[in-house]
């Protein structure tokens, strides 16, 4: 069985999973916090009153220092003279939201000054009044954002949030594993592939792909429309057919052989790939859920002279280019394509349809509607019931 | 006072907190109504995985004892002046983290991992699936493998009150024993057993309560049904933003747990437990 292994388990695939399950050890803290303590734990005790921009994202979602070759953070530091404190600290936007949710409720500022979350996630955020207008006047290069992704739905006006980077959920898969080209979400339920699947605890990304498979629009989603979606996935994790709901956490059983697909993220898949020529990435022709990780400026951040010098650096499409060809999602930022398109290096992403979808895969993309607020409860607690067994 | 201030107080300002409702969808905030029927939504929806997560902490127990008796016993009789060392040797994966270990597990026990490799190079793997350790092959993300992590995190808290308890007994004893034609068995039988059931009692304390509520295990060996009372909890307030059904589900494992707490120490008191 071990010389089957498609991968060796590099130190670099430990490293990578420490950092993913980085986020699972944030929950000591963040139940102390939920009990009205402060705010992210690395965040706080890294502190934002020193003259320092603290911007919380996800893991691996930066291009990081090489040899050589300087990061982004290290190279807006060099240029601007402004220092920073990245935290890759948010692993579970909703988890994250408990987290930082007792001290915005009371009014009192956070140590970020700068926070990167889903785009259903930033709707809540500002509906409940919580983030600070951007100070896009200050940022020329804001005019850069790609025509698809301005005044989005969670942010109509675009006053309050700038996008990081967006992305596909679709499905992934290791061609030796699976023995054969998938062709749509059934695929998943493919009793040949029973406990070497997963899903994505990201609801609207799971449900979304399920919804359209069963051919319905998720641009409105309603209570009834899905019922059938959330019974097949009830079914499939009683059955065993479903092995784990993940977080990013899925690339390193992807890697591992502990999968053979799995519902996954394009840029991540995009990455993998690159250790591993057998994994696939595929939008099924019943469509793809498109999503957007947007830039929030939460009330109270102390350094918003900062913050735009951070945007208007991140929107130039020379730096945004370094920072798409590290993560390989969708940058938001027009004039990427053209800068990646120059190096002989980097050619080859500027045709990636996944980076840069084409009008027939843009076509297949869809956007999650939103929920009402007691719509989305109910919802939570369904997919919970099946998520948590 | 220790107990009082840091564990009775906080566990009572729940039961309030149990019986309200949330102020809003969004928030922590909480009103009280006395709202009973937390307890039996909770008690309805999570029953099943109560269950499972006792029997889970039973059976690693269980594993752990057979682990950690033979063990005990060999560094409290058989160590001489590696005792030190051995005990040592005993505690040192706890100075780990609980999340590096479980996820060093995950690489052990993975499709593809040595684990199953040894597996199938014994011709176990059949076996094995028959009796339900494996599931259609595979161990991670199945019961077994949780059971493997929770048997890892609490394995030391087995053993060190077994050494303590053993070295209050006289080596001279099993001499003796010896002397009266007892086997190994019969010694460990009629002489170790007895004399180690403070230990036993104390082991079994500070391992049962950790184990059944465990979080990190569940999560990173398990699948999505296998998962334990604690990651329900987690979900339900830190997802679900529903405080007081998650304080109501706290209030009932930690209940269950005082109760089989109070079963365990019944006829002996705490004065008799070797608690390190």
């Amino acid at each position: 069985m071990t010389q089957n292994r498609p991968h060796p388990r590099s130190r670099r695939t430990f490293l990578r999973q420490l950092a993913l399950g980085a986020g699972a050890a944030a929950l000591g803290p963040a139940l102390l916090q939920a009990c009205g303590r402060g705010p992210g734990g690395s965040a706080e005790s890294a502190g934002g009153a020193g003259g320092e921009l603290v911007i919380s994202n996800f893991p691996l979602y930066i291009d990081v220092d090489a040899p050589g070759a300087p990061g982004s953070v290290a190279r807006f530091q060099k240029d601007t003279g402004i220092k920073v404190r990245y935290v890759e600290d948010v692993n579970d936007v909703r988890q994250f939201f408990a987290r930082i949710q007792p001290q915005l409720a009371a009014g009192q500022p956070l140590a970020q000054d700068l926070i990167v979350l889903t785009g259903w996630m930033a709707e809540r955020l500002i509906r409940l009044g919580w983030m600070e207008p951007l100070p896009l006047a200050e940022v020329p290069n804001a005019r850069n954002l790609v025509p698809s992704l301005r005044k989005p739905s969670w942010d109509p006006e675009q006053r309050y949030s700038l996008p990081w980077q967006s992305g596909i959920a679709g499905i992934a898969y290791n061609i030796k594993a699976t023995g054969k080209e998938l062709r749509g979400i059934d695929d998943l339920f493919d009793p040949a592939l029973k406990g070497r699947v997963s899903a994505l605890l990201e609801m609207r990304d799971t449900m979304g792909l399920l919804m359209l498979a069963d051919g319905q629009d998720i641009t409105r989603p309603t209570w009834a429309a899905a019922q059938p979606s959330f019974d097949r996935l009830e079914q499939a994790r009683k059955s065993g057919q479903i092995r784990r709901f993940t977080g990013n956490d899925y690339q390193n059983d992807l890697l591992a052989g502990n999968l053979a697909a799995c519902i996954g993220w394009s840029g991540d898949v995009a990455q993998l790939a690159m250790e591993q020529p057998d994994l696939r990435f595929l939008v099924p022709d019943s469509g793809g859920v498109l999503w957007a990780d947007v830039m929030l400026m939460p009330k109270g951040a102390r350094h918003p002279r900062e913050v735009a010098r951070w945007l208007n650096w991140v929107y130039e499409p020379v730096e945004a280019a370094r920072i798409a060809a590290a993560v390989q999602y969708i940058s938001p930022v027009e004039g990427v394509r053209e800068v990646l398109a120059k190096d002989p290096a980097t050619a080859p992403l500027a045709n990636n349809t996944l980076m840069f979808p084409d009008a027939a895969m843009q076509k297949k993309l869809y956007v999650f509607g939103p929920l009402s607020v007691q719509e989305e409860a109910r919802w939570e607690e369904r997919f919970a019931q099946i998520t948590e067994g | 006072m220790w107990l009082l201030g840091l564990y009775v107080l906080p566990l009572l300002g729940l039961v309030p907190l149990s019986l309200s409702e949330p102020l809003s969808r969004f928030g922590l905030d909480t009103v009280f109504t006395g709202r009973v029927a937390n307890y039996s939504e909770v008690l309805q929806a999570y029953g099943p995985i109560l269950l499972r997560s006792f029997s889970f902490a039973a059976i690693a127990t269980a594993v752990g004892l057979v682990l950690a008796y033979p063990l005990a016993f060999a560094i409290r009789f058989r160590g001489g002046r590696w005792q030190p060392l051995l005990i040592g040797l005993v505690v040192l994966p706890s100075l780990s983290s609980f999340l590096v270990r479980a996820i060093a597990w995950t690489s052990l026990l993975g499709d593809n991992g040595p684990v199953l490799g040894l597996v199938e190079s014994l011709g176990l793997t059949d076996g094995l699936n028959g009796l339900g350790v494996l599931r259609d092959g595979r161990l991670l993300n199945t019961p077994t493998a949780v059971i493997i992590g929770l048997t890892n995190t609490l394995l030391p808290f087995l053993v060190l009150p077994l050494v303590v308890a053993m070295q209050r007994i006289d080596p001279r004893l099993l001499e003796a024993a010896a002397d009266l034609h007892a086997g190994p068995l019969r010694r460990f039988i009629r002489v170790v057993w007895p004399l180690s059931l403070p230990g036993l009692g104390a082991g079994l304390l500070l391992s049962l309560i950790p184990a059944a509520g465990d979080v990190v295990n569940p999560r990173f060996l398990g699948g999505p049904n296998d998962r334990m009372i604690a990651n329900a909890i987690d979900n339900l307030l830190l997802v679900q933003l529903q405080a007081p059904r998650a304080a109501a589900l706290t209030l009932v494992l930690t209940a269950l747990i005082t109760v089989a707490v109070g079963l365990q120490l019944r006829g002996r008191g705490l004065e008799e437990l070797p608690l390190p």
